[in-house]
């Protein structure tokens, strides 16, 4: 019963949200993302990590077979459920979500209980795509999550909020409704929605071309979200416009949404077949568009003006490591992979969060116009070259695993091999290249910014121009909220950069279950049909 | 068989009727009092029609035949009875005259003295729909047709005293009454080429001599009754007429308009396509083709002509153009004869369409309208723009509207649209699915753009007339009629049991009638 309540508490709590006194609300919304995440650490404390490939904490049980709970004549029944991939993204949605929320005290103003309401949705849905153990269960909170974010995106976003609302929503939709498609073929063939039925169905009945047809229908709708190279354009708009804690859940959680199903649905019922992999040449294919994000991404990244679309973009080159790492098709890139998600999560949430700070002081993200800003903020420039430092990958912090273990996976592909591998490699040093060369413009150098143009750290030399009010308005550095929201993710980096045997001794058994599935015994271990159906198939 | 089952088969017809007939007396009336029990009147004749037939049958497959056979109800016919009820007390609250001289509210007004033709009105499209929905011949089944039809030129028209409203029904009246000639026709061919009116006799006729292809003859026939139906439905070849008339029409017969010609041209055409393939839901090739051409070309006709609106109530013309084509998607999977349910996801699908439309129109009409001509409600993108925020009830209801209309999941539309793919795909006819799914990812772009424009944009400016409208308060029926609509696709979208419920209840009711002949039936032949 933890598993439901991770999405019961926050869908709860938006609607209890949505009664309480403006002034109330943001507290509400924090009790009820903290509330969430105590339900998660229950869930993660009641799992046995020794079997961490089970699908554990089901809901309804499986024992229970007569719950008639759902549309029994398509099949739908749906359940919850985790194996350990799972649970760490449920942890790192939890983890983030409170201090997205905390970030959102001072700069969100308008219309606060509409504000957190549709952030608690959000949370639930996040959590609903990442315990579904249902197809049709998972793309239903997929398509949730588009809602509250179009809402958050549009109302209290920058100025070209409602532009990139629009196109964040129409971009998403106009993938995933293919994977609609994809996913009730898969359930009226298989007839059933469960997934590991529906995954059994596909390694073993489905015919080649079906499977092909199948694989393009849930790439389509998955592509757009994680976002691969040539669908990716709504990503740096809609984080730009999107404000601070719309930017953070959006690159830490929903772009993970994509990664994760790549994992969990293209991979098991597209590319793994009991004999070996399907769809060689697909693959190349996959690996390029990878490879082409990763470097177009750090391209692109390195010319920008905006720091958060600086940011942004290299989430698009990052994404292209994480999902290179899933197109390797091995253990150690897939490995690499999962524990990019989580490490990606972490470390660009934090930037977003840091960023946003900046931005709450100066208003402007501006590289031009912000420089030097560790002599007048010397924390808040601690963290941001923190999480920077964590974000290129130095080795120690969290990145650096995640970002090795890719990019080793695409050279010891039996697929991919040394071309990819260079490519990528290739994009990790420009990764540090950008980030470094905005950093070292922002951070260090001399101290600039908005209302503050003379050469004097004390701002005596500011009172020339017009700006005589602004250039000594007080600019303090982050306070103890901000801090304390920071510290946990900063924790979390760490740790992950010091003990990341912690995750992946765990996902290995997972992984391993999704490389090596069970070849059919015999016929009769084929589907179960435990409920006769009445939908008349055209196949037998 | 005697007359007391004769009766009891056309109970709620005649109940609609007298009831009409009723309030066309008491539109004679002068006084007030009269005037005000006029929408009290319709709401209780739809109600006790809607319980006679959820208290008909226990069982919604058994057949009841008339002597002569003109009318059968079976599971389908019950159904739509019900929703059609159930739909035309939405209808009624939705016109309910609140204004001071009880001749509208402030969305329709139809004038005081003509209250109780309107709702009569009203009464016998509804009561039209189900004798479409009893009919076993041909003629009844024009009739009925143009009994749902021939009312709203006149609701057309009457519903606000503006040119445009006259032009909308005069327009809306030429192309019906062309198209109900053309229907004729090709129904008089069918006649001609059968010598039989009966449906039941006409598809046996079809069963017996079947080779496959049907004569020529009676081709021309099916493609002339299929293309007048397509007028009533709002399907190419014959859609254009719908951007003008709804936007003409005032909002509440707008509504009215998206359901009640549509509801019985669907139900028509799923009679004479069963006809058609015999009695066994399999129809010759060539036809199936067709339906799914006009079903493709129907759904990107209306989606991509929506994308280019200016004007809201267009827009949902156009939807409503793009939503027949889905259900035509559905109508393509039932006349393979593969899938025994098919049927049931149309049936859901004209249910949950109908509940969203009277949501979004509903929320249209409480809006406030920068013009000041009399029974306007808020029909462009500048009149909605910010209304969300001011409104926020309203605007929420708008969004779920626009979000089911969408397919987009945890609402109606989505399971609507699940259940219509479902037996698609499981038939084949996947290319068909492709195309909707492209069309619902096109209809995002103007759903969405109706939820963007009244949630992210600043009012323009603090528009007199929405304090004015906020002074009279929202009109109670009106305001019930969305709660109860935006509740119900909520409900029937989050609540899985709920669903499941109607679910069962259409995939039953997926019935017309069967072969082999009842005994009843043969012996009054």
């Amino acid at each position: 019963m933890l598993l439901p309540l991770l999405i019961l508490i926050p869908l709860v709590g938006a609607g209890i949200g949505a009664f309480v006194t403006s002034r109330t609300a943001k507290a509400w919304a924090l009790v009820v993302s903290l509330l969430t995440a105590a339900a998660a650490i229950g869930a993660a404390a009641s799992f046995d990590f020794h079997a961490s490939g089970v699908v554990q904490l089901q809901y309804p049980a499986a024992t229970l077979v007569e719950s008639h709970f759902g549309l029994v004549d398509i099949g739908f029944e749906p359940r919850v459920g985790v194996d350990s991939i799972s649970l760490w993204l449920v942890l790192l949605t939890v983890l983030l979500m409170p201090p997205a929320i905390l970030a959102s005290f001072d700069s969100i103003k308008e219309r606060p209980r509409e504000y957190y309401a549709w952030m608690l949705v959000l949370l639930a849905a996040m959590n609903g795509v990442f315990i579904s153990r249902d197809l049709l269960l998972f793309y239903i909170f997929f398509e949730l999550t588009l809602i509250p974010m179009f809402f958050i995106i549009g109302i209290w976003g920058g100025p070209q909020r409602r532009y990139a609302a629009g196109k964040f929503f129409l971009f998403t939709f106009g993938g995933s409704v293919f994977t609609l498609a994809a996913v009730i073929y898969l359930g009226i063939s298989a007839h059933s929605f469960d997934l590991t039925d529906v995954t059994r169905y596909a390694q073993q009945t489905l015919t080649e071309s079906q499977r092909w047809w199948v694989l393009l229908g849930l790439l389509a709708g998955l592509a757009v979200k994680v976002p691969l190279f040539p669908v990716h354009t709504w990503l740096p708009l809609a984080h730009t416009e999107a404000p601070t804690a719309g930017s953070v859940i959006l690159a830490g959680v929903l772009l993970k949404l994509g990664t994760y199903g790549l994992l969990r649905l293209v991979v098991p019922i597209g590319l793994v077949t009991a004999g070996g992999i399907a769809f060689y040449d697909f693959i190349y294919f996959l690996g390029g568009l990878c490879v082409i994000g990763i470097l177009y991404g750090a391209l692109v990244a390195w010319v920008q003006q905006d720091i958060k679309k600086l940011v942004a973009y290299s989430s698009v080159s990052h994404l292209g490591f994480c999902v290179l790492g899933l197109a390797a098709l091995n253990a150690i890139g897939m490995q690499g992979s999962v524990l990019y998600m989580i490490n990606h999560g972490l470390s660009t949430g934090a930037m977003f969060l840091v960023i946003g700070m900046i931005y709450d002081r100066f208003h402007t993200r501006d590289i031009n116009e912000l420089s030097g800003l560790a002599r007048k903020l010397p924390r808040l420039a601690f963290f941001f070259v923190f999480f920077m430092l964590s974000s290129i990958g130095l080795p120690g912090l969290n990145g650096f695993v995640s970002e090795f273990l890719t990019v080793l996976g695409a050279f010891t592909s039996d697929r991919l091999g040394i071309t990819f591998g260079v490519f990528a490699a290739i994009g990790v040093i420009l990764g540090a290249l950008y980030m470094l060369h905005m950093t070292a413009r922002v951070i260090f150098g001399p101290l600039k910014y908005p209302g503050f143009s003379g050469t004097d750290e004390h701002g005596h030399g500011a009172g020339h121009e017009a700006h005589e009010g602004t250039s000594h308005a007080p600019v303090s550095d982050i306070g103890a909220r901000e801090i304390g929201l920071l510290l946990p993710i900063a924790a979390a980096v760490i740790l992950l950069g010091i003990l990341p045997r912690s995750v992946l001794s765990t996902i290995a058994s997972p992984i391993d279950m999704l490389l090596h599935p069970v070849p059919a015994r015999s016929t009769a271990q084929a589907p179960v049909q435990s409920e006769p159906l009445v939908i008349t198939s055209a196949r037998p | 068989m005697n007359t007391g089952n004769l009766l009891s088969l056309v109970l709620p017809e005649l109940l609609l009727i007298a009831a009409a007939c009723v309030l066309f007396l008491l539109g004679v009336f002068p006084g007030k009092a009269a005037r005000m029990a006029v929408p009290f009147v319709a709401l209780l004749a739809l109600l006790a029609a809607m319980t006679t037939q959820l208290t008909y049958q226990s069982d919604p497959a058994v057949i009841s035949a008339d002597p002569s056979d003109s009318i059968r109800l079976a599971g389908m016919a019950i159904y739509i009875k019900t929703l059609a009820a159930a739909m035309g007390a939405l209808f009624v609250l939705l016109s309910w005259p609140t204004d001071r001289n009880r001749g509208g509210n402030s969305a329709v007004q139809y004038g005081a003295d003509a209250t109780g033709e309107y709702f009569a009105l009203l009464l016998l499209c509804i009561s039209g729909i189900f004798l479409v929905a009893g009919a076993n011949d041909l003629i009844l089944l024009f009739l009925g047709i143009e009994l749902a039809s021939i009312p709203t030129y006149i609701m057309v028209s009457i519903s606000r005293p503006l040119p445009v409203a006259q032009e909308a029904g005069v327009k809306y009246f030429f192309l019906g009454a062309m198209s109900a000639a053309v229907l004729l026709l090709g129904m008089s061919y069918l006649y001609g080429s059968t010598g039989l009116i009966d449906l039941h006799q006409i598809a046996e006729h079809f069963a017996a001599n079947r080779t496959g292809v049907l004569s020529n003859w009676e081709l021309l026939g099916v493609l002339m009754v299929m293309a007048g139906l397509s007028f009533k439905m709002a399907a190419v070849p014959l859609q254009f007429y719908a951007g003008d008339v709804y936007e003409g029409a005032a909002t509440p017969v707008t509504a009215l308009l998206s359901f009640v010609p549509k509801t019985s041209g669907l139900v028509a055409l799923v009679k004479i396509l069963w006809m058609v393939g015999g009695g066994t839901w399999q129809t010759p090739e060539n036809i199936a083709r067709l339906v799914a051409v006009i079903a493709m070309l129907t759904m990107t006709v209306g989606n991509v002509l929506g994308l280019m609106q200016h004007n809201v109530k267009r827009v949902f013309a156009c939807s409503s153009i793009a939503h027949s084509g889905y259900l035509l998607v559905g109508v393509a999977a039932v006349i393979t004869g593969k899938s025994q349910n098919a049927l049931g996801g149309v049936l859901f699908y004209l249910a949950a369409y109908g509940l969203m439309n009277v949501a979004a129109f509903g929320v249209l009409m409480l809006l406030p309208s920068r013009s000041n001509r009399p029974a306007t409600s808020a029909e462009t993108f500048e009149e909605l723009a910010g209304t969300g925020r001011e409104h926020l009830a309203l605007g929420l209801a708008m969004a779920v509207a626009c979000f089911s209309l969408t397919g987009l999941p945890f609402t109606i539309g989505f399971w609507g649209k699940a259940f219509l793919i479902v037996p698609s795909l499981s038939v084949g006819n996947t290319g068909l699915v492709v195309v909707m799914m492209i069309n619902a990812a096109i209809s995002a772009g103007y759903y969405l753009k109706i939820v963007g424009v009244m949630f992210l944009r600043p009012v323009a400016h603090a528009s007199e007339t929405a304090s004015a409208k906020q002074d009279t308060g929202r009109p109670a029926p009106i305001t019930i009629a969305i709660a109860l609509s935006t509740a119900a696709v909520l409900a029937l979208g989050i609540v899985l049991p709920m669903t499941e419920v109607l679910r069962t209840k259409t995939v039953q009711s997926s019935q017309i009638d069967s072969l082999p002949t009842p005994p009843t039936a043969s012996a009054a032949r």
